[in-house]
C-alpha cells in the first residue's frame, strides 16, 4: 500500500507542467473562453465572441456566427438563446415558449425538449454541450492539447435544476467542470479588485437574458458574496422583444419569419442607439412594412419597466446585505446590456454614482473565470472566493408546510440538519420533498425533487427519529441525505431536477414570500395544530389500546372527554383552538402517560417482572 | 426542529458570549476562511480535501447563526440548555397585539397608505432595536448561578423578536409595492 505523506497546510502539489485550465462564459447571447498566460488572462481567439447560436443539418452540428448564418434558412434546426431553457419544463416556460422559434416539446414535466425537422429530440442540456464543445476545441486549438479543467459561470440567481444541468452540460461536452462559478463574483475577480482594493460593490449584470446583482465584499483577495438577487429570465432579448412590440405590435400576431425580422431589427435599432440619440428603421414585416425613427428617450421609456425590475432586485439585495446604496465603494457595470445608455443612466440614477465599466463587460465573466480557473488548478492561492446560496432550500412538514433549511445568503459550501419524528405508529417509511423558494407552503416554491425513506423500524408514533441532511457543495448545489436514529436506516440521493419554474415565478415567489406572510402564517399554524391534534389522537388512541389497565377511571372519562373535544375543534379552522385542545388532552392524559413512562423506564434498566414493576408503581 | 448544531463559538475560535464586536467577527471569519477553504486543497488528497470541506462548511454554517444578533443569542442561550422550539407559546397580550397590528398593516397596504405602512415599520423598528439593545445588558446580567429568570427573559424576548422582525419583512415588502 502506498501512503501518501502531505505536510499539513502546505500547498498543494504542482504538477509537473503547468495544466490547461480555462474559464467558460457560458451567456445566453454569446459564449468566450478564456485562459490566464504569463498571470494576466486573456480571451482565446480572433474573434473571442461565439454567438450562443446551434444548427443543426442533419448529423452535422454548427455553432456560432455560421449557425446564425444558417438560421435564416432552417429557423426551426437553428437554437438561441438555450441558456433560458436549462432546467426547465414546458410548464415552467410559459409565454417565453410560445416566443420560440424552435419546436419545444414536453417531457412529462421534466425538462424541455427541442423538436427538430428531421423529428430527432435533444435537451438544452445537449444543445449547451455543443458550444461548450465548440469553446473547448478553439481553446485546445489556441493551446495545443488537451484542456485539463475548465471554470463554467452561470447567473448568481440560477437555481438548483439550472447549475445542474450546466454542470451535465459541460461533462456531456467532455470537459471536467472545476467549478461552477456566479457570474458577478467571476467579474468581480476580473475587475482586479482582489489587488489590494478593500471595500463593498455591487455588481450590476445585465446579459442576454438574466439579470443578476450581487454585493460583495473584498478584503484582501478574499471575495465575500454578502447578498445575491436578480431574475435567471430576464435580459437583453427582452429589451429588443419590447422594442420590437413597441414598433410592430404584438409578436404572437406575426409569422416566424415576421417575428425574426422585427426582433433583428429591433436589436440592430438599440445597438446603433448606444452611440446615436436617434436611428431610422425599415422592417419589412411581408404583408406590411414599418419604417420610422426611434430615439433614446423613447428606448428609455420602453426599457423603464425592466430596468424598474432589476432595481426592485438591487433594493432587495442591499437590504439583504444590510448596506444602502450610499455605503457602497462602487458600482460596477457586467454584460452586453450595460452598453446601452439608457441602462447606465438607470444604474447611475439608482445607486446615485457613476458606474465603473473600464473592463469590457462582454468579456469580464469569461476572465474573471479562467483566474478562477488557474486558482483551483494550483496556480495561486492569494484569492479565495465565498459564494452563496440564491433561494432557500426546505423540506415540505406534514401538512404542506416548507422548514427552511438553507436560508437564502448563505455562504456555500454549507449545511444543514433536521430531525422529524413519525407521525404514525408503525409507520416504516418518509415521502420526503425538497423545495426551494421564499414562501412558507410547498405549493408555492419549486419542488426540487421527492425521495422516499424505506425500513424505518416500526416504532410508536414519534419514537422513530429520522434525520435529514441538507449539503450544499461550492457550485451550488444541494445533496440530501437521510438516516433513521435509532436503527440507522439510511438513504442518500443527490437532488434530481423535477420540474422548474419561470423567472417570473421566482420572482414571485420570493415577492409573496412577502406579500402572504400573513395569511401563510394562519394557515401554516391551522396546518400544524392539525397535525399536531391528529398525532396526540392518534398516539393517545393506541396507548390507550395497549395499555389500558394502566388507566383509572377518572383518568380515562377526562382522557376521553379531552379527545372528543379536540377531535371537533381540529374540524374548524381556529387554530388557537386547536392548540389549547391539544394542550387540554395533554394535561389530561398526563397521569395515564406518566405511568407509561415510568413503565418503560423500570421494564428496560431493572428487567424485572412486569408484575414486580407494577406492585412498585403502585406503592 | 432545527437542530443548534455543533458550538458555533467554537467553530470560530470565539468564547461563548453574547457581545461580539461585528468587524472582529468578519475578520476572523475571512481569516478561517483563507486557512480552510477547498479552494486551498486542490491538488491535496482526498482526506485533506473532505477535512477542509467539512471545516469550511462548519464554519459557514457557525457564522451564519453568530452574524446575527438573535441567532447569536439562541446559541449563547443553547449553551444555558435553553432552547426555542418552533411552537413556543405567545404572551396572549403581545399576540393579541401583533394580530391587530398585522391587520392595520394589511388595511395600510391595502388602501396603499404608503404614510401609514411607514409609520408602523418605525414603530416596529424602534421595537426591534430596543429588543436588541436589550440583549446584552441582559446577557450581562448572567451570573453562573441561578440564572433561570434571566434566561427566562431572554427566552422571552427571542420569541417576540422573530415576530417582530417578520412583521418588518412584511412592511418592506409593501414600502416595495
Amino acid at each position: 500500500m502506498l501512503l501518501q505523506i502531505s505536510e499539513p497546510g502546505a500547498s498543494a502539489p504542482k504538477a509537473a507542467c503547468k495544466q490547461r485550465v480555462v474559464g467558460i462564459d457560458l451567456g445566453t447571447t454569446n459564449s468566450l473562453v478564456a485562459v490566464v498566460a504569463d498571470a494576466t488572462p486573456i480571451v482565446l481567439g480572433d474573434d473571442p465572441i461565439v454567438p450562443s447560436v446551434v444548427s443543426y443539418d442533419g448529423g452535422d452540428v454548427v455553432v456560432g456566427r455560421a449557425a446564425i448564418a444558417r438560421g435564416a434558412a432552417h429557423p426551426a434546426d437553428t437554437v438561441a438563446s438555450v441558456k433560458r431553457l436549462m432546467g426547465r419544463s414546458l410548464a415552467d416556460l410559459g409565454a417565453l415558449a410560445g416566443q420560440s422559434s424552435n419546436h419545444l416539446v414536453d417531457d412529462a414535466g421534466r425538462m424541455v425538449k427541442l423538436r427538430f425537422a428531421d423529428g430527432r429530440e435533444r435537451s438544452p442540456v445537449q444543445v449547451s454541450a455543443a458550444i461548450l464543445a465548440e469553446l473547448k476545441a478553439r481553446a485546445e486549438a489556441a493551446l495545443d492539447g488537451p484542456l485539463d479543467g475548465a471554470v463554467i459561470t452561470v447567473p448568481a440567481y440560477f437555481d438548483d435544476a439550472q447549475r445542474q444541468a450546466t454542470r451535465d452540460a459541460g461533462r456531456l461536452a467532455g470537459l471536467e467542470v472545476l467549478r461552477l462559478l456566479a457570474e458577478p463574483t467571476a467579474a468581480a475577480v476580473a475587475y482586479g479588485l482582489d489587488r489590494g482594493t478593500r471595500g463593498t460593490y455591487a455588481i450590476y449584470d445585465l446579459g442576454g437574458g438574466t439579470f443578476d446583482i450581487s454585493i460583495l465584499t473584498l478584503v484582501d483577495g478574499v471575495f465575500e458574496v454578502r447578498a445575491t438577487g436578480g431574475d435567471s429570465a430576464l435580459g437583453g432579448d427582452d429589451l429588443d422583444r419590447a422594442i420590437a412590440v413597441a414598433l410592430c405590435g404584438p409578436l404572437d400576431q406575426l409569422d416566424g419569419a415576421g417575428r425574426r425580422a422585427a426582433v433583428i431589427a429591433a436589436r440592430a435599432a438599440k445597438e446603433r442607439l448606444t452611440t446615436a440619440e436617434a436611428t431610422d428603421l425599415a422592417i419589412d414585416l411581408g404583408e406590411r412594412r414599418v419604417a420610422r425613427t426611434l430615439t433614446r428617450a423613447e428606448l428609455a421609456t420602453i426599457a423603464a419597466p425592466l430596468l424598474e425590475r432589476t432595481g426592485k432586485a438591487c433594493r432587495r439585495a442591499l437590504k439583504d446585505a444590510g448596506f444602502t446604496a450610499a455605503e457602497l465603494d462602487g458600482v460596477v457595470l457586467v454584460g452586453g446590456s450595460t452598453r446601452s445608455p439608457v441602462v447606465v443612466d438607470y444604474v447611475r440614477a439608482l445607486f446615485g454614482r457613476e458606474p465603473l465599466c473600464e473592463l469590457d463587460p462582454e468579456q469580464v465573466v469569461a476572465l474573471g473565470a479562467a483566474i478562477q480557473a488557474d486558482v483551483l488548478a494550483g496556480g495561486s492561492s492569494d484569492v479565495v472566493l465565498l459564494d452563496v446560496v440564491p433561494l432557500s432550500l426546505g423540506l415540505e412538514t406534514m401538512g404542506g408546510v416548507v422548514e427552511k433549511l438553507i436560508v437564502r445568503n448563505s455562504t456555500i459550501p454549507c449545511g444543514a440538519t433536521q430531525t422529524f419524528t413519525t407521525y404514525a405508529d408503525h409507520q416504516t417509511g418518509f415521502d420526503l420533498h425538497v423545495v426551494q423558494g421564499e414562501r412558507e407552503t410547498a405549493e408555492a416554491c419549486r419542488s426540487l425533487a421527492r425521495f422516499q425513506l424505506r425500513g424505518v423500524p416500526p416504532m410508536v408514533a414519534g419514537a422513530a427519529r429520522v434525520e435529514i441532511t441538507f449539503q450544499v457543495d461550492a457550485d451550488g448545489i444541494l445533496h440530501v441525505a437521510a438516516h433513521e436514529l435509532t436503527s440507522g436506516v439510511a438513504a442518500a440521493i443527490d437532488v434530481t431536477p423535477s420540474y422548474g419554474l419561470t423567472d417570473e415565478e421566482v420572482e414571485r415567489m420570493l415577492l409573496e414570500s412577502f406579500e402572504f406572510a400573513e395569511a401563510d402564517l394562519v394557515t401554516r399554524n391551522l396546518r400544524t395544530e392539525r397535525v399536531e391534534a391528529e398525532r396526540i389522537l392518534a398516539a393517545t388512541a393506541a396507548a390507550m389500546a395497549a395499555d389500558p389497565h394502566l388507566l383509572d377511571d377518572d383518568v380515562r372519562r377526562a382522557t376521553e372527554a379531552a379527545m372528543a373535544h379536540l377531535t371537533a375543534v381540529a374540524a374548524g379552522d381556529d387554530y388557537l383552538a386547536i392548540r389549547a385542545g391539544v394542550e387540554a388532552l395533554d394535561r389530561a392524559s398526563k397521569p395515564f402517560a406518566e405511568r407509561r413512562m415510568n413503565l418503560a423506564i423500570a421494564t428496560a434498566m431493572a428487567g424485572k417482572s412486569l408484575a414486580t414493576v407494577e406492585e412498585e408503581l403502585a406503592r | 426542529m432545527r437542530s443548534s448544531g455543533p458550538d458555533p463559538f467554537a467553530a470560530l475560535d470565539l468564547p461563548v458570549r453574547y457581545d461580539v464586536d461585528t468587524a472582529a467577527l468578519e475578520e476572523r471569519f475571512r481569516e478561517r476562511s483563507r486557512e480552510v477553504h477547498p479552494d486551498r486543497f486542490v491538488g491535496a488528497s482526498a482526506a485533506e480535501r473532505a477535512k477542509a470541506l467539512v471545516a469550511t462548511r462548519a464554519l459557514n454554517d457557525a457564522f451564519q447563526v453568530l452574524r446575527r444578533p438573535a441567532r447569536r443569542a439562541e446559541a449563547v442561550l443553547a449553551g444555558y440548555g435553553v432552547v426555542i422550539s418552533d411552537r413556543e407559546p405567545l404572551e396572549p397580550a403581545f399576540l393579541m397585539e401583533i394580530l391587530d397590528l398585522r391587520e392595520e398593516l394589511a388595511a395600510a397596504r391595502a388602501a396603499g397608505a404608503t404614510a401609514d405602512v411607514t409609520r408602523l415599520a418605525g414603530t416596529m423598528r424602534a421595537r426591534q432595536r430596543a429588543l436588541l439593545d436589550g440583549l446584552a445588558p441582559q446577557f450581562a446580567r448572567l451570573t453562573g448561578g441561578d440564572d433561570a429568570a434571566v434566561l427566562a427573559t431572554i427566552k422571552r424576548d427571542l420569541i417576540t423578536l422573530r415576530y417582530v422582525d417578520r412583521y418588518l419583512d412584511e412592511c418592506d415588502a409593501a414600502l416595495d409595492d
